[in-house]
């Protein structure tokens, strides 16, 4: 059956997963650089990592062209509200990257004047450590926000404006043990619920 | 019997890094680190010829000379070093919260002749009581941040500033955090944070992760004109909508 469709040059599959294919290889990161993490995140993008590998090469200086943030560097109490306006103004669907310690938690940077991780006021989808990161790191940052976009139900999500969006929930995979039960929940495995 | 697991003596261990307090300046002299440029003996007299009392004091730490100037001169003083002796690069200036009783402050300008190969630390002190200093940008232009970062740290006012605004905490801050009673994690609610939502106000909370609060990541669009009349009249595809 399937081998007739491939024949006749046609397959199905869901506009979700076209439009994730889409979005999660043309990312354009906002460089929210602020410390020497940035000067990693430079690294990232230059030819010998070549991140254009995964499509998210041109970084985006303004915030209305890009849909993922790496905030690379700590962040002071001034600066946060600077970040928070530059990422009110990106266009949804959008991600962050804490990169480095000091954006994950304030690092080495425990005092009056540092915000004690990013995620106090962004919603931080993958944290990466070091101090500062490998450019690998980054670029496996990268990867599981792909993969978390390659997740996403986002047509299904779309509505009507002023609708309520519905929660959807994720796609994870099922584990069976081989007397056909699902012994081993996906909550279980992860931990979480 | 004596047992040979007799516990011996303890012995006082040398803390080699610790500093020693000896009267012998030797060891200031003997500094590997030191260099010609910062000696200075010539100048520190010469100031001493003309302005007098107003060099309250002079001392050499570690081959560097300092001097003391009395807080009204240190204008003319500077004025002098820079036209007469050819000091004509201020290095750096900052302030040192000493936190004694009686002047507690310390204002120190590290200045520098390029064409002598010179340098000399000059210091002033400002009491508690008395927080003002006189500026030093009519001298060197290159004061002018320097001195704002003086003000934002410490809280000292410098008077005939040009523009003496705080240089690294946020206007509205009601603290000089460089002072020995400010706390090292801050004040809360002295810095806020960008609301977690467009209804909310500035988060006070310093730490509002820590505390549960999970920022959106979009807030939701104004809701658009009324479509129910339309949808209603629309078949429902989907029957969970029901």
């Amino acid at each position: 059956m399937e081998s007739d469709a491939f024949n006749q040059g046609y397959l199905t599959t869901r506009v979700d997963v076209v439009v994730n294919w889409a979005r999660s290889n043309s990312l354009m990161p906002m460089p929210m650089g602020l410390a020497c993490c940035a000067i990693e995140m430079m690294a990232f993008a230059s030819p010998k990592y070549d991140v254009a590998r995964f499509g998210s090469e041109a970084m985006r200086f303004s915030p209305r062209q890009a849909d993922l943030m790496i905030v690379a560097g700590w962040v002071s109490y001034k600066m946060a509200h600077a970040i928070r306006r530059v990422w009110d103004q990106m266009a949804d669907p959008k991600w962050v990257i804490a990169m480095g310690a000091c954006a994950s938690s304030g690092g080495m940077h425990r005092c009056y004047g540092v915000v004690q991780g990013c995620d106090n006021f962004l919603p931080v989808d993958v944290y990466i450590p070091g101090c500062p990161p490998r450019p690998e790191a980054v670029i496996h940052a990268l990867m599981d926000i792909q993969e978390k976009i390659r997740n996403e139900y986002s047509i299904a999500r779309d509505g009507a404006v002023g609708e309520k969006h519905r929660s959807i929930e994720p796609v994870r995979p099922k584990i069976i043990t081989p007397d056909g039960d699902a012994a081993i929940t996906p909550d279980r495995l992860y931990g979480q619920k | 019997m004596p047992s040979e697991q007799q516990p011996t003596q303890p012995k006082t261990l040398p803390f080699l890094f610790t500093p020693v307090v000896s009267s012998d300046e030797s060891a200031e002299r003997e500094n590997p680190h030191v260099k010609s440029t910062t000696i200075v003996p010539d100048v520190v007299s010469g100031l001493k010829e003309r302005f007098g009392e107003a060099v309250r004091a002079a001392s050499v730490y570690a081959g560097e000379h300092t001097v003391l100037i009395a807080r009204d001169r240190l204008v003319e003083v500077c004025t002098y070093l820079k036209d007469e002796l050819g000091f004509n690069f201020l290095s750096d200036l900052g302030g040192i919260d000493r936190f004694t009783d009686e002047e507690r402050y310390e204002i120190f300008y590290n200045l520098v002749s390029i064409e002598n190969e010179q340098r000399l630390r000059v210091k002033i002190r400002i009491d508690e009581s008395d927080l003002e200093a006189p500026t030093l940008t009519d001298v060197f232009r290159a004061a002018d941040w320097n001195e704002r970062e003086c003000y934002d740290m410490f809280g000292i006012r410098f008077v005939g500033h040009p523009d003496l605004r705080r240089m690294y905490m946020p206007e509205d801050f009601e603290y000089h955090p460089l002072r020995k009673e400010f706390p090292l994690l801050g004040i809360p609610g002295s810095l806020p944070l960008p609301p977690q939502s467009p209804e909310a106000g500035l988060t006070m909370d310093p730490f509002p992760a820590a505390h549960g609060s999970k920022p959106v990541k979009s807030f939701d669009e104004e809701p658009g004109e009324d479509l129910s009349e339309i949808r209603s009249e629309m078949p429902s595809e989907r029957p969970d909508d029901k």
